[in-house]
């Protein structure tokens, strides 16, 4: 009975992404936005991705320094590095955010996990901006990206937490109190000075802004951690090195060197002291559900290479005729059934929770003011003000509670780890499975498992959000504070 | 590194590992990247050059035929000496040694020529399907070892029972060798494809039942070389994890990383006893056991070693991801695991 009312997109759906396919029924828009999103995604991968995925994986090992500018400025064209920027901006992020983000992710890894991860990479480095309600970079750093982007021009972000001697550290706030912290930004008149490293950053070195968490006093990294905007042409900031990484090498993880850098006050996102909260956890909230679909979408490509190996006749006979090849790949669709339940489940929930950041009246209404005015230095620096910055984290705290975001923060981290565990599974069985074949399909589930291995450790070691999900669900000691005005921390 | 328990092994063995593992440490482990990175003939022929020293480049042919004259098990104690430091060339010599395996059992019919080559390790063209009509060898091996620069292949026609073995120039006519496109690892062992088109063998031995011999070989070999690969990630993921700071204390004191180096342990003393056990058995099964229970545990190993070195693990400099991926072809060849386990029934049925 149902299925007579469906469209035939609606049926796909239904099939593909169950969840998708309910909902589907009650906010037929919005989700066929969605569908629209996957299927450019798709089409970039046709065009785009695949063509070039195995020669630049190869020619990235013997050149690290090379970056693919082309493909970015093909991904343009997709509009796909506006999907965390919202829609009053000009951008794409609307109540499905988190949710779009995660599905665009999934389809473009299943091509090539550094394409993807590239890609994915800018809007995790917008992420901040929006979280944080730093409104006052909206209109000229955001608009600014809408605007490239339209021409054609890249204009790309990156989010930089990991330091050379802390990484998983940093993402975890008992952790971060007693982490080794070797970048500080000192407070200054007018700003701040910054020295020292930060590494692995993902698309650092092509980055023109970027997102960047530091600790105001290296002997107090909790009570002072901060999330700072860097402009890629400040004095004393630079990219070093980039790293020659096992997989995932069409995004650089690139090294980032402080010489003294001056950030002024306006580039503090949120407030000094913050940025474990506003920078990080809501953050990693939102970020690590996309991280599981990007496990997903590397296991779905070797998974589709597998099938296309099965098929294959060697001497008369096809591996798909054998039962337990049969039952290999009956588990591995299974796996990526789950995979994409927890990941959906996630970005759902995520985005039931922020809709109302892109979608609220009351938020709109702050951008009926005009664009001219809204770009202007003083309304700027109103919004910087003391006063400024409070009325919007009201207004976040009024959407978001506190309870919510941690609730999140639970499911982020156990689609993160699960996906990744059951994705390098996935890729694991497939390569045994395969065995030495001659099949060309063989070089494709190689990289995968070299791409996959990544997920199980960035965005927080998958032992890391193991803990992130004890602290916060199980155990229930960790609790997620929006920042305010009437809160610690805040000046 | 942590230290193991000792492991009782006659004194004779003792002497091969040391001298294999110095030979490894010496000559291998200081060009063990470049070895990954850019395997040239150049590079992988001076690295085994000195391997001849441990009677390496001809260990299964007996002394009396002018080999090295190392048992079944001293072959797998250098191997996985020699593992530790770079698995390629372990598996460089494995395969080569494995092609020599039937000149050192058989009796030759022909000429013998090639045999015992200094240039370049040899290779064993198997599996694959080869047929020997009218004294030409033809077939295609979509995947063999030392393919490429090779002196000679040796192939055991697949259509006579495996009973006869022949060996063929590298650059007799009708011979064509492809390198594999994009090696996922055991780099320095130059994995390629093999396309015979009515080839003239330069040796033809018969006698025993080659094709098992070489087969066992193999999967003992490859055993042996899998212990190699844990020991080297227990090695580095130890060190590491005893210099770096992370949460609150030494990785090395966290339980979870702990557990992980504790299997890696355990799998090096489990995995060294399967390949005791398989070495003095004359028979397949084991060496397929072992191989099946050591590969495994080499994936798992790599693959924790990572994890334990967390993005620095991911990283070229640091060497263990290079791991991950030898220990994953090590399970990938000769046969696929699920394969030789259906084997391994029906060799137990029949027998």
């Amino acid at each position: 009975m149902v299925a007579t009312t469906l469209s035939e997109r609606g049926r796909k759906l239904l099939r593909d992404f169950p969840a998708l396919g309910a909902l589907h029924q009650h906010d037929r828009r919005g989700i066929e936005g969605l569908i629209d999103l996957v299927e450019r995604a798709a089409e970039y991968n046709r065009t785009v991705a695949l063509p070039r995925a195995l020669e630049l994986d190869e020619r990235m090992e013997r050149e690290p320094d090379y970056f693919d500018w082309e493909m970015m400025r093909e991904a343009c064209k997709y509009r796909f590095f506006s999907l965390a920027i919202p829609e009053v901006i000009g951008g794409l992020a609307s109540k499905y955010m988190v949710t779009g983000m995660a599905l665009v992710v999934e389809e473009l890894c299943s091509a090539c996990g550094g394409i993807g991860l590239a890609i994915a990479a800018h809007s995790l480095g917008v992420a901040p901006v929006i979280a944080s309600g730093a409104m006052a970079h909206w209109d000229t750093v955001l608009h600014e990206i809408v605007e490239e982007e339209k021409k054609g021009n890249p204009v790309l972000m990156a989010y930089a937490i990991t330091e050379p001697s802390a990484g998983t550290d940093v993402e975890e706030p008992e952790f971060l109190e007693v982490a080794k912290i070797g970048l500080e930004a000192k407070k200054v008149k007018g700003g701040y000075r910054v020295n020292g490293r930060k590494c692995f950053i993902s698309g650092g070195s092509e980055a023109k802004y970027i997102t960047m968490t530091a600790a105001t006093d290296r002997s107090r990294p909790l009570e002072t951690w901060t999330t700072f905007l860097v402009e890629r042409d400040m004095e004393g900031f630079s990219t070093p090195r980039v790293e020659l990484k096992m997989g995932q090498r069409a995004c650089h993880a690139a090294e980032l060197l402080f010489e003294d850098v001056f950030i002024p006050d306006s580039h503090v996102l949120g407030y000094e002291g913050d940025g474990i909260e506003n920078g990080i956890l809501i953050i990693m909230a939102a970020s690590r559900g996309p991280v599981g679909a990007i496990a997903t979408g590397i296991a779905r490509g070797a998974f589709e290479h597998f099938l296309a190996w099965t098929r294959e006749s060697a001497n008369g006979k096809r591996p798909i005729d054998e039962d337990r090849i049969r039952m290999a790949l009956a588990d591995m669709y299974a796996a990526l059934e789950e995979n994409r339940g927890l990941y959906l489940g996630h970005s759902l929930g995520g985005d039931a929770l922020f809709r109302n950041a892109f979608t609220h009246p009351i938020f709109l209404s702050a951008f009926m003011i005009p664009r001219r005015v809204r770009a202007s230095k003083p309304y700027a620096s109103l919004l910087n003000s003391y006063y400024g910055k409070g009325l919007v984290n009201i207004l976040f705290r009024y959407f978001i509670k506190d309870d919510d975001a941690t609730d999140m923060l639970a499911k982020a981290s156990l689609a993160k780890f699960a996906c990744a565990d059951n994705a390098m599974a996935l890729v694991a069985r497939a390569l045994e499975l395969m065995g030495a074949t001659p099949s060309p399909e063989r070089r494709w589930v190689e990289k995968a498992y070299r791409d996959v291995k990544l997920t199980q450790i960035y965005e927080g070691t998958n032992q890391l959000n193991r803990l992130a999900l004890f602290n916060a669900e199980i155990a229930g000691t960790l609790k997620i504070e929006i920042p305010g005005p009437f809160k610690k921390g805040v000046r | 590194m942590a230290r193991l328990p000792e492991f009782r092994e006659e004194q004779e063995y003792r002497i091969l590992r040391e001298s294999a593992a110095s030979y490894a440490a010496n000559e291998l482990a200081p060009q063990a990247e470049e070895l990954d990175l850019e395997p040239a003939a150049w590079r992988v022929k001076k690295a085994i050059s000195k391997a001849g020293e441990l009677g390496m480049l001809s260990a299964l042919v007996p002394e009396e035929k002018g080999g090295g004259g190392l048992d079944d098990y001293a072959f797998c104690v250098a191997l996985e000496e020699i593992a530790v430091e770079e698995a390629g060339i372990a598996v460089a010599l494995l395969a080569h040694n494995a092609a020599l395996l039937p000149s050192a059992l058989g009796e030759f019919e022909g000429l013998i020529t090639g045999v015992g080559a200094e240039s370049y390790p040899a290779c064993l063209a198997f599996p694959g399907e080869i047929s020997l009509r009218d004294g030409k060898v033809s077939g295609k091996v979509p995947f063999a070892f030392n393919a490429v620069d090779c002196p000679f292949i040796t192939l055991i026609p697949t259509d006579e029972a495996g009973t006869r073995a022949a060996t063929v120039s590298a650059d007799a006519t009708g011979v064509s060798a492809e390198p594999e496109a994009y090696p996922l690892g055991l780099r320095a062992a130059c994995p390629g494809s093999l396309r015979l088109e009515g080839a003239e063998p330069s040796n033809l031995i018969s006698g025993g039942n080659m094709l098992e011999a070489v087969e066992r070989a193999l999967y003992l070999g490859l055993a042996a070389v899998s212990v190699g690969i844990i020991r080297n990630s227990l090695r580095k993921a130890y060190a590491y994890a005893r210099e770096r700071y992370q949460a609150g204390k030494m990785i090395i004191e966290h339980q979870q990383m702990r557990l992980f180096l504790a299997e890696m342990l355990a799998g090096v003393e489990e995995g060294r006893s399967l390949v005791r056990e398989a070495s003095s058995s004359p028979e397949l099964a084991p060496s397929m056991i072992a191989w099946l229970r050591n590969t495994a545990r080499a994936c798992q190993a790599a693959t924790d070693g990572v994890q334990i070195h967390g993005g620095y693990g991911y990283m070229r400099d640091y060497g263990m991801e290079r791991l991950m991926r030898d220990a994953k072809y090590c399970q990938m060849y000769p046969s696929t695991s699920q394969e030789a386990l259906l084997r391994l029934l029906d060799m137990s049925e029949t027998g």
